[in-house]
């Protein structure tokens, strides 16, 4: 899944007919101040970030008059909103409100189904709402093969107490988000608020778009947008880019994936998805000290075994190495061996005070027994189970660094 | 007996031609799996492996007697692919693509529902019956014996790797699996571990099932209502990863795409407190595994 920033998403729902504020992103405060005077006050300055929260977080300003714009739009930039820096902010006309609601559409996973819920209070979060007032809340589940109903959304809206015009308005306007969803590949496409506006006008006040990444291919009117990947809780950090470079060297063969933590002694090498899950928590529990994630398989070329492993080695306070997978059917482990001793070679690493401990089992695991201990790093295959080469890696750092267990307390 | 697969499944690969696809028709022709048909169209009347190919299931349907499908096709053909198999009354799909778009996936999982057939996957590395010396899929590479041999145990994960691990130490402690299940690394996924707990219960060569969990999902919270509604009584001995995780913050994803925690559902730690609490012998590393077998099995 991937966000679409908030004005992107706002961009396709005017284009499907659905009523958004006057606004315009911008990059600088001196742009913010000529898109204010453009629009009129008051307006609403919005950082453009791809996380939740905004308004907690301080990241949406209402602006009253020319002379608060620039220092407003100024405090924006200044910010990080859930470690992302601002970059852009969104100037967009304030919209005087009667009523707030609430309208989104997502892929109900355990129904597998595409559900539309819809509230006659709106502005806050949907659990809170569902929780102080869960009878303001209507949710329905739509056939994955057929269209939107109109009668539906007739019958969400008049159930939640619409009327006349604006019921009218709010089921066309239901309607056409689903379509929109649907049209869109999206997992998420939500309302929040859906402004009432003082003469009986609904508009799209916040939205958040999120996109299928597998559905990209089929999406021409989303390939220039750029969406944020929903894998991290923060920007990429400058190593964390260069793995992914290194991955995208040779996209098609092998897959990793990187993440930074903060301090941890240990470079962690491991693989497929499940088994780094476990190593980690087992690592953890042995008390070891991971300075990264990784998720490192699929058969890997030695040039990227290589480059990934220079990596995870480089980060800073990084002491020792834990290379490890389950049993695997398809990756080389000679080709894994190549890799891993060239890179310790390459940065003059002397494996008797640097503690690396292996535990891969697959193709040609003879072969890479012998690379790995002619290079004096102590392998092991299927005679230890994940959890006791754990284990292994946490006891080895101890015994290379007597006052490790020591190390966490400065 | 074993569950999914026997060596009754009559096997027909949709997109046999391609290069994995091949690879794997060999890998499951010699371990013993009877692979009749291959599906490419255009390519009709070739064939790989000596498995003759045809440009539609209908023809195939009507030159041999199929009931299982392995799904080989890239992600934007899948859909039609699995409608077709359902339309031929293949009873049994399973989809090793990854990376369909969710909205297919949807219609897939509906199209499945309402004919009364099984889908495993998408994304699933396969599944495996070693003493019907039969697996779909690439499961077990070339060297089958080292992680799967014969037994009472069934095995779950969403994760393929860990799926050979887990089974592997089924092996160590001394036993063997009856059917291992890769049941795929997505949310939206065919086979539930819920929905295979019928068919082990239902099963007499299992005596036990391990459940490989990791975070995201309800799958192990919905297990743990079906055991403690009593529908499932054989021992479920579960381990789950990534406790880590809960230490992060939230909106990381890591290992598969599933990894979506919503409110407290999908938690590792609530996860293990559930199935604790339902019966289920819950591991607090991944080597109690063999300790509980050994206790259940002896």
């Amino acid at each position: 899944m991937a966000r679409v920033l908030e004005h992107d998403g706002k961009e396709i729902l005017k284009k499907n007919e659905i009523q958004i504020p006057r606004g315009t992103a911008v990059s600088n405060p001196e742009e913010a101040k000529q898109a204010a005077v453009r629009i009129g006050f008051p307006v609403i300055l919005k950082a453009l970030v791809p996380a939740g929260k905004r308004g907690k977080a301080g990241a949406i300003k209402l602006v009253h008059n020319i002379y608060e714009v620039y220092k407003e739009a100024e405090k924006l930039f200044n910010m990080e909103v859930s470690h992302f820096p601002v970059e852009q902010i969104l100037v967009e006309q304030g919209v005087a409100i009667k009523k707030e609601l609430y309208l989104s559409i997502a892929i109900d996973k355990i129904e597998r189904k595409p559900v539309v819920i819809a509230s006659s209070e709106g502005g806050v979060d949907i659990e809170e709402i569902s929780r102080k007032n869960p009878g303001k809340v209507k949710k329905v589940h739509i056939d994955p093969w057929s269209s939107f109903p109109s009668y539906k959304g007739v019958e969400i809206w008049s159930d939640l107490g619409f009327k006349g015009k604006v019921l009218r308005q709010a089921a066309a306007l239901t309607t056409r988000l689903f379509n929109t969803f649907k049209k869109h590949d999206a997992t998420l496409l939500e309302v929040n608020p859906l402004v009432m506006s003082e003469d009986d006008v609904l508009v799209a006040v916040d939205v958040v778009l999120s996109v299928d990444e597998s559905a990209i291919y089929r999406q021409p009117e989303l390939k220039n947008i750029h969406p944020a990947s929903e894998r991290a809780w923060r920007p990429l950090t400058e190593l964390e880019r260069h793995m992914v470079a290194i991955n995208e060297e040779d996209p098609y063969r092998g897959t990793a994936r990187y993440t930074e933590f903060d301090g941890g002694d240990i470079g962690f090498m491991c693989g497929g998805g499940g088994a780094s899950l476990l190593l980690m928590d087992a690592l953890i529990k042995s008390g070891g000290r991971p300075a990264n994630y990784s998720e490192v398989g699929g058969n890997p070329p030695e040039n990227k075994v290589y480059g990934l492993c220079k990596g995870i080695i480089s980060k800073e306070g990084v002491r020792g190495l834990f290379l490890a997978h389950n049993i695997t059917s398809n990756t080389q482990i000679n080709v894994v061996a190549r890799g891993v001793t060239r890179a310790l070679h390459n940065m003059d690493i002397n494996v008797s005070v640097f503690p690396v401990v292996v535990r891969e089992a697959g193709t040609h695991d003879a072969e890479g027994k012998k690379i790995f201990e002619e290079a004096g790093i102590e392998y092991h295959g299927d005679d230890i189970t994940l959890t006791q080469a754990a284990q292994l890696m946490a006891d080895k750092m101890r015994q290379v660094y007597p006052d490790y267990d020591q190390w966490g307390d400065n | 007996m074993a569950i999914l697969v026997d060596n009754n499944s009559k096997t027909v690969i949709q997109g046999i031609t391609g290069r994995e696809a091949s690879m794997v028709t060999k890998l499951m022709l010699d371990y013993g799996t009877p692979v009749v048909a291959g599906i490419t169209p255009g390519r009709g009347g070739q064939s790989v492996e000596g498995v003759p190919v045809y440009d539609t299931m209908k023809e195939a349907c009507n030159n041999h007697n199929l009931n299982t499908s392995l799904v080989y096709v890239p992600p934007a053909a899948v859909l039609e692919a699995v409608l077709e198999a359902v339309e031929n009354k293949i009873h049994t799909i399973l989809i090793v693509t990854e990376n369909i778009p969710q909205h297919d996936v949807l219609k897939i999982l509906d199209s499945a529902k309402n004919n009364n057939v099984r889908v495993v996957g998408p994304n699933s590395v396969g599944v495996i019956s070693p003493s019907e010396h039969c697996k779909i899929g690439a499961i077990g590479g070339d060297n089958t014996e080292r992680c799967f041999v014969p037994g009472s145990v069934g095995v779950i994960s969403r994760s393929g790797g860990m799926t050979a691990e887990t089974s592997w130490m089924v092996k160590r402690a001394g036993f063997g699996v009856s059917t291992s299940v890769s049941i795929g690394g997505d949310a939206l996924i065919g086979s539930t571990p819920k929905s295979l707990l019928p068919l082990f219960q239902n099963d007499q060569e299992t005596k036990a099932v391990v459940l490989f969990s990791e975070p995201g999902t309800s799958f192990e919270e919905d297990v743990a209502d079906y055991i403690a509604a009593g529908h499932f009584t054989k021992p479920l001995i579960s381990y789950v990863a990534g406790h880590f995780t809960e230490d992060l913050p939230e909106g990381t994803v890591f290992g598969h795409a599933a990894a979506m925690i919503e409110g407290n559902v999908g938690r590792p730690s609530s996860k293990r407190k559930r199935l604790l609490k339902a019966g289920a012998y819950v591991c607090e590393n991944f080597d109690d595994i063999i300790k509980h077998l050994q206790k259940i099995l002896r």
